[in-house]
């Protein structure tokens, strides 16, 4: 078959359907890429013209342009889409685009939960700007802290779109890192071991894993701020045993790391393009691994440097003083060997590395302002003040948005296939730095003069004006860089030339395939010897596009790709990936149900759609699978493999691994919850505990043994080839009884009587949500086994829902101990 | 996945020993240490053993890291999960370090 044919054959298999519906039904990562990056960019203009109106209200004295509500509403938006609907979308879309094609495979772990992960994005996304179109967005600031949210300080529905709304965008984030996590450990091209990573791939791997436990805490506290706002459940509101403090840690366990999983793919970015433009490779790569892990786990331990202003002991103050200074380490690190891999080089002065240095002088900037507001002192100082704001910009737009520019200069050719022409980039540079500094290099000075955070304007005679004056201007420089910059990338993408393949001589696989590229990426699977195979071997391209690589037969007519081992990278198995399918919208459509349900207090809607979901994923899991025993195929150079249906661990068992991974991180941080108002909230403790008795107890370990022991049993049968039945019947039983201990502790407390109670029923819903999916699970395997899906072979499904169900007794056991444990003694 | 753990483990360790202990101080300066029959001497020598085990902890995980037994077969999981487990007794030392030096709950 020649490079044409092959082409053709595989285009069929892999690319969308043709038409409007490709784009609806698609599932390939490129096409969900591009769809990121779109919508990302859009909600980027849309933040940027907010952040404009912002400048012009302060760019004079008692500004009459607007009132004080359409402010909260704009600032509070302008940071809730910088934040959650550009910047983190952003990389979710460079990367779904570009991580398989680095990894050199054909596509991302679970492309249909892609898909569904930028369908949630773009709904949830959608009803944040209609909130703003129509004057009822969120104006409580982008962190929402109570009381100001609840409903004592906002009464309208603001603050409901602004918890539905980003907790609805947020399970993109964790589909798309649960993906990411899974492809960069199992989908690689073979002989990629862990030490031939791309480092883009080690940063999006330890920035996936930082979402999959950055995430959780929040998500927790939109649910508690939206259950005390919808059903008075007091969590937040002192009189009743709640207490604000509490959502400021649970938003700053996501807040602070958040800052790391922006900066990190940037960081990945930097640590990929700087290389290419200096002509050399990259010096200390293991010191680059390492430092990106540190800094990756140790952002997690200074969440509490966001509060040092709320009272707490000098001792806390003190821990987080030093983890926030010792976390500038590895970022040193960091910064020394990118410097260090310019002096070993040749740098060429191309946009992209313009933009790396506008980054570095912007992000060292605001590292070491970093470092100032660490200390505690200071940082009492400079609390809610203007200082503040321009640190974080410094970090987030020298750190984020510059790096991003580079990629974008730098991938543009391989996105586009075109070479760039225009020469917009440069002025567009020069305009968006000088700009930038212009901007907020004087606002340090403002915040250091006392201008607070937040405030909709300023006074006459404050010593601020002409600081805001000239920022503002600052401000609509940058602007008009930006502009420039959107301009001179889709000038450049439609009318320029057709460029060269790799017209940086780079040496990652991404540059190994027809730009734009083709829909299965790369016409087959190469052998990796080295992190630059590229660099090995010039001709690698045109040898992969003869079909010379693995699966390079696209006789089978299907969407095949390999696994490989995690550390050594030899190939484990073969993956038939589903097709297209409109099943990923119209799951997140149903999905919104249950937000669009909570936001517009029809709840009825909320368990209607929650049906759905169960009734759609079902649908979802059964086209997968097959019913009969598969020998193992050959896929290249002699290489028989056995299909991932086959093995032990399938890709579904490591994908449900790590989505558990970041339900865990939740529950923790629910139980934390409970522990800090336990031990911190006033009106504590409670007018009296929840007595345990004897029935819920014996339930909930009697439900653990039947369902730990039927699940094992079933697994057993099925290894020998026989009925999983009565394991399965005992596992069913053994999770409705622990379903009927959770049930227990809700009839025995009333949800809004103290925020001791509520918390009751949060870890009891819990416990009843896990036990039901596991159920559901459990129910849905036995269907299978009776459809002849599963045999001594294919035990896959078996082990996903063995821990489905383990990880439901684990907490149910866990929860409901800690719900009884204070009412043991009485 | 193995590997992976050498290189994750330590620090998560570090941060879990980091949580805990901010935990524990939350729990002495709370009404409930008091109820308890306990004063701030027995917080803060609860508070600096849990230091000590953490230490002790990041320690061990130094030695395993090193040992045949526990070492990776990669030279460069080898290296980055050495250098890791160096990088989580440092900061066990010097983040928890407050627990002998400022007041516990002023």
């Amino acid at each position: 078959m020649n490079a044409l044919r092959r082409h053709r054959a595989l285009e069929r298999i892999w690319g969308p359907r043709p038409g409007w519906r490709g784009k609806l039904t698609t599932v390939n990562n490129n096409d969900i890429g591009l769809m990121f990056l779109a919508l990302a960019v859009t909600y980027f203009v849309i933040g940027g013209i907010l952040a404009m109106l912002i400048r012009a209200q302060l760019a004079t004295p008692r500004s009459a342009f607007m009132g004080p509500d359409v402010y909260n509403q704009v600032f509070t938006m302008h940071g809730v889409i910088m934040m959650f609907l550009f910047a983190i979308p952003l990389f979710e879309g460079l990367t779904v685009y570009l991580l398989p094609k680095m990894l050199g495979t054909r596509d991302l772990a679970f492309p249909r939960l892609s898909a569904f992960g930028f369908w949630c994005y773009a709904f949830g996304g959608a009803l944040l700007i209609l909130a703003l179109l129509a004057g009822i967005a969120p104006d409580g600031g982008w962190f929402m802290y109570p009381p100001l949210s609840s409903t004592l300080g906002s009464p309208g529905i603001n603050a409901d779109f602004w918890l539905l709304g980003i907790t609805f965008v947020e399970i993109s984030a964790i589909s798309a890192s649960a993906e990411i996590v899974v492809t960069v450990l199992l989908y690689r091209a073979p002989g990629m071991s862990l030490d031939r990573l791309p480092i883009f791939a080690w940063y999006m791997l330890v920035v996936a894993m930082m979402i999959l436990t950055g995430f959780p805490p929040l998500i927790l506290g939109s649910t508690l701020l939206e259950l005390e706002r919808a059903f008075g459940m007091p969590f937040f509101q002192a009189d009743a045993g709640g207490d604000s403090i509490l959502w400021q840690h649970l938003f700053w366990l996501f807040g602070h790391p958040e800052v790391y999983i922006i900066f990190l793919p940037a960081a990945g970015v930097i640590s990929t393009v700087l290389p290419v433009m200096a002509r050399t490779t990259l010096l200390g790569y293991g010191w680059i691994v390492a430092a990106a892990v540190s800094l990756g786990i140790l952002s997690f331990g200074i969440w509490v440097h966001h509060m040092y202003a709320t009272g707490i002991p000098h001792m806390g103050l003190a821990f987080f003083s030093a983890a926030s200074t010792l976390v500038a380490v590895p970022t040193g690190v960091q910064v020394f060997a990118w410097i260090g891999t310019l002096w070993k080089g040749r740098p060429e002065m191309h946009l992209p590395m313009l933009w790396i240095l506008a980054f570095f002088a912007t992000f060292v900037m605001g590292g070491l302002t970093g470092v100032m507001v660490a200390v505690v002192p200071f940082d009492w100082q400079s609390h809610d003040t203007y200082f503040i704001v321009a640190h974080l910009h410094y970090v987030l737009v020298g750190g984020f948005v510059f790096p991003m520019l580079a990629g974008l200069y730098y991938w543009l050719p391989n996105f586009t296939g075109r070479r760039r022409y225009f020469k917009l980039g440069k002025t567009a540079f020069w305009l968006v730095v000088v700009g930038f500094h212009g901007t907020f290099l004087l606002l340090h000075w403002a915040g250091l003069l006392g201008m607070r955070r937040r405030i909709d304007h300023i006074e006459p005679g404050s010593g601020w004006e002409l600081i805001n004056l000239l920022a503002s201007i600052g401000g609509f420089v940058m602007a008009i860089g930006f502009a420039l910059v959107l301009i001179d990338v889709v000038v450049n993408a439609v009318v320029a030339v057709r460029g060269r393949r790799n017209p940086w001589q780079a040496g990652t696989l991404e540059w190994a395939m027809p730009a734009p590229s083709p829909s299965y990426n790369l016409a087959s699977i190469p052998k990796v010897h080295s992190r630059n195979p590229l660099h090995d071997d010039p001709d690698l391209p045109v040898r992969i596009a003869r079909g010379e690589g693995y699966l390079g037969d696209p006789g089978s007519g299907l969407r095949e790709i390999l696994t490989v081992e995690i550390a050594s990278g030899r190939p484990n198995s073969l993956v038939i990936f589903p097709t297209n399918s409109a099943l990923p919208i119209v799951m997140a459509f149903v999905t919104g149900g249950l937000f669009v349900g909570m936001l517009i207090k029809a709840y009825w809607l909320v368990p209607l759609s929650l049906v759905g979901v169960a009734a759609l994923g079902i649908w979802w899991a059964w086209s997968l699978g097959s019913r009969e025993d598969q020998d193992s195929r050959p896929v290249g150079h002699g290489l028989v493999l056995p299909p991932a249906t086959e093995v032990e661990r399938p890709p579904g068992w490591w994908g449900s691994l790590f989505l558990l991974l970041a339900d865990g991180v939740f529950f923790g941080s629910l139980l934390f919850g409970y522990a800090f108002l336990w031990t911190v909230a006033p009106n504590w403790p409670p007018p009296a505990w929840l007595e345990p008795g004897l029935r819920g107890p014996l339930l909930a370990l009697g439900g653990a043994v039947l369902a730990l022991g039927g699940i094992r049993l079933a697994d057993r049968a099925l290894r020998r080839d026989g009925g999983p039945w009565l394991g399965l019947l005992l596992s069913l039983a053994g999770l409705s009884a622990l379903g009927a201990a959770a049930v227990t502790v809700l009839t025995r407390t009333s949800h809004d009587a103290h925020a001791y109670d509520a918390t009751l029923w949060v870890v009891a819903g819990y416990v009843v949500f896990h036990a039901t999916v596991a159920g559901l699970m459990t129910v849905f395997l036995a269907l299978r086994a009776a459809g002849g899906y599963l045999s001594a072979r294919r035990v896959g499904e078996a082990r996903v829902v063995r821990l489905w169900t383990d990880y439901a007794v684990a907490v149910a056991l866990l929860g409901l101990g800690a719900a009884w444990l204070p009412g043991v003694p009485t | 996945m193995t590997d992976i753990l050498r290189i994750a483990v330590p620090l998560t360790a570090w941060l879990a020993a980091f949580s805990a202990v901010y935990g524990l101080q939350g729990l002495v300066c709370s009404p409930r240490w008091a109820e308890a029959g306990f004063d701030l001497a027995a917080g803060r020598a609860a508070m600096t053993a849990a230091w000590i085990a953490a230490a002790i902890l990041q320690v061990a995980f130094l030695l395993a890291l090193r040992s045949p037994r526990f070492a990776s077969r990669s030279a460069f999981v080898r290296g980055v999960s050495l250098t890791l487990a160096v990088v989580a007794l440092v900061a066990t030392l010097w983040t928890l370090v407050p627990v002998v030096t400022t007041s516990a709950c002023l």
